[in-house]
């Protein structure tokens, strides 16, 4: 089964994101996107090597994506 | 206590009377029941049980009525006091059980008034009651030069209130072009960079001369994750916006490292992200709700809502404890006018979603005003807050101003 996941790339690796993402890659990650600006990749793994990655150089977190859900447009509160 | 609003015009006084009773006698039936029946005019004399059953017209026509609560040792009896005391005498001495004859009054319902020092906002025919409250109607300040991401379900970049504008728009919702299919994208735009004069009606806009960057990160059905809307943040940063607004959020309590990261690193670029406190309180029901991600980020500046009377929004989430999740400023977010996907054109809502675009636009007015970036510019919109009479883990530091 795979997630979705969110990769927080550790402040030492900031100017390194392709090799960081490469390495996710290998460690069987489908990147689907490396947000140089922020640090940050996107994109998901299956659950039995999801642990591993966090172990990577230049891993920060590895968190499950977080859903987001606004009202729908005829609600009052948005 | 709350001070009486209604003057002098209202009538004070029932016209009946109300009679207490000694300690002696309170919780007696019969002792209350015959000391009101010696009362010159009184008929009969009931007993709260009965009132409470309902139908029982105190004035009705041919009686002369007393209503006994027998365990508060009162009556209220359908006599004008001035007749009743003088048959009564002076502190009820000819009849013991009496000890004071007084005038029923007329209470009022306390009702939902302005605080004191406060006066409530309207909506009028040349702006909404948000820009009033926050000085937005009077800046100088118009936001131009500075670039202002909106991220959110995307824009009518049809809508005439934008006819000229320049509006940079992406999307990141697979499938989907940055068109605004559900009308809150176009909404939060409106409110954060709607024109200084909208070809009609009022004027709803807080940096009308901002650069807009429109970017879909919500399906026109109102949903994204992490991967459209980082991707919009890093779209944002990379293209230079000084202020970031996420009207959006998910009730999860704990941080997430990544938007923390993000907002830190935003700050460090000279990026503000606001973000919505979220829309999790139901406060009539003493629930007060908590700070979702992303607004729980310590570096994210999240953003409550208040009403046209400066009162917490009945549905703006509180402070969460972990570190960050506190409110930091609020902004106008109840009943919002603003731009609607045409041919609506305009719509009035609520929601924290419309209190975050009112504290962006402010941002880009002092930044264009002060030079002030990232932590800097955070630091300016909290200084020049309006202290509200409210709790800061609902309003944070108070109300968002415009630069005078």
């Amino acid at each position: 089964m795979r997630r979705d996941v969110t990769v927080t790339v550790a402040d030492s690796h900031a100017g390194d994101i392709d090799e960081v993402a490469e390495r996710l890659r290998r460690a069987g990650m489908r990147v689907d996107g490396a947000l140089g600006a922020l640090g940050v990749i996107t994109g998901s793994v299956d659950v039995a090597r999801l642990a591993a990655l966090g172990e990577l150089p230049g891993v920060a977190a590895v968190e499950q994506q977080t859903g987001f859900q606004i009202a729908p447009p005829d609600a009052d509160v948005q | 206590m709350s001070t009486d609003r209604r003057g002098e015009r209202e009538p004070r006084t029932t016209g009946r009377s109300v009679v207490v009773l000694s300690d002696d006698v309170r919780g007696d039936r019969d002792a209350i029941a015959a000391a009101l029946r010696s009362l010159p005019g009184v008929t009969s004399v009931v007993g709260a049980a009965d009132y409470r059953a309902g139908g029982l017209d105190l004035d009705a026509p041919g009686r002369r009525r007393a209503i006994a609560f027998d365990t508060l040792g009162i009556a209220v009896v359908a006599l004008d006091p001035v007749v009743l005391s003088a048959s009564v005498g002076s502190a009820g001495a000819q009849r013991p059980p009496i000890v004071a004859v007084e005038p029923e009054r007329v209470m009022y319902a306390i009702e939902a008034e302005p605080l004191p020092g406060v006066v409530p906002f309207a909506d009028d025919e040349a702006f909404t009651w948000g820009l009033r409250a926050t000085g937005a109607d009077v800046a100088d300040a118009t936001g131009r030069g500075i670039r202002v991401a909106v991220l959110d379900t995307g824009m009518d970049l049809e809508h005439a209130d934008f006819a000229g504008r320049a509006i940079a728009s992406e999307s990141f919702v697979a499938g989907a072009a940055a068109r605004d299919g559900h009308g809150h994208g176009t909404h939060c735009i409106g409110t954060a960079c709607g024109p200084a004069e909208p070809p009609s009606g009022r004027r709803y806009g807080v940096a009308s001369e901002a650069e807009i960057f429109a970017g879909k990160v919500l399906s026109d059905a109102g949903s994204g994750s992490d991967a459209s809307i980082l991707a919009g943040v890093d779209w944002a940063i990379t293209n230079g916006c000084g202020v970031i607004s996420m009207s959006l959020g998910a009730n999860v309590a704990d941080v997430s490292t990544a938007y923390e990261a993000v907002g830190r690193r935003a700050l460090e670029a000279g990026c503000l992200i606001v973000a919505a406190a979220g829309n999790n309180a139901r406060r009539s029901a003493g629930d007060r709700g908590f700070v979702g991600r992303p607004a729980n980020s310590p570096s994210i500046m999240a953003v409550a809502a208040v009403d046209a009377d400066l009162r917490i929004a009945e549905f703006s989430a509180a402070a969460n404890p972990v570190p960050g999740g506190q409110v930091d400023i609020a902004g106008p977010g109840v009943a919002v006018y603003s731009s609607w996907p045409m041919p609506r054109g305009n719509h009035t809502l609520s929601g924290t979603s419309m209190a975050t675009p009112h504290v962006a636009g402010m941002a880009a007015l002092w930044r264009q005003q002060t030079g002030a970036t990232g932590q800097e510019l955070w630091d300016v919109l909290v200084r020049a807050a309006r202290e509200l009479q409210l709790p800061a883990d609902d309003a944070g530091a108070g109300l968002v101003q415009a630069p005078g």
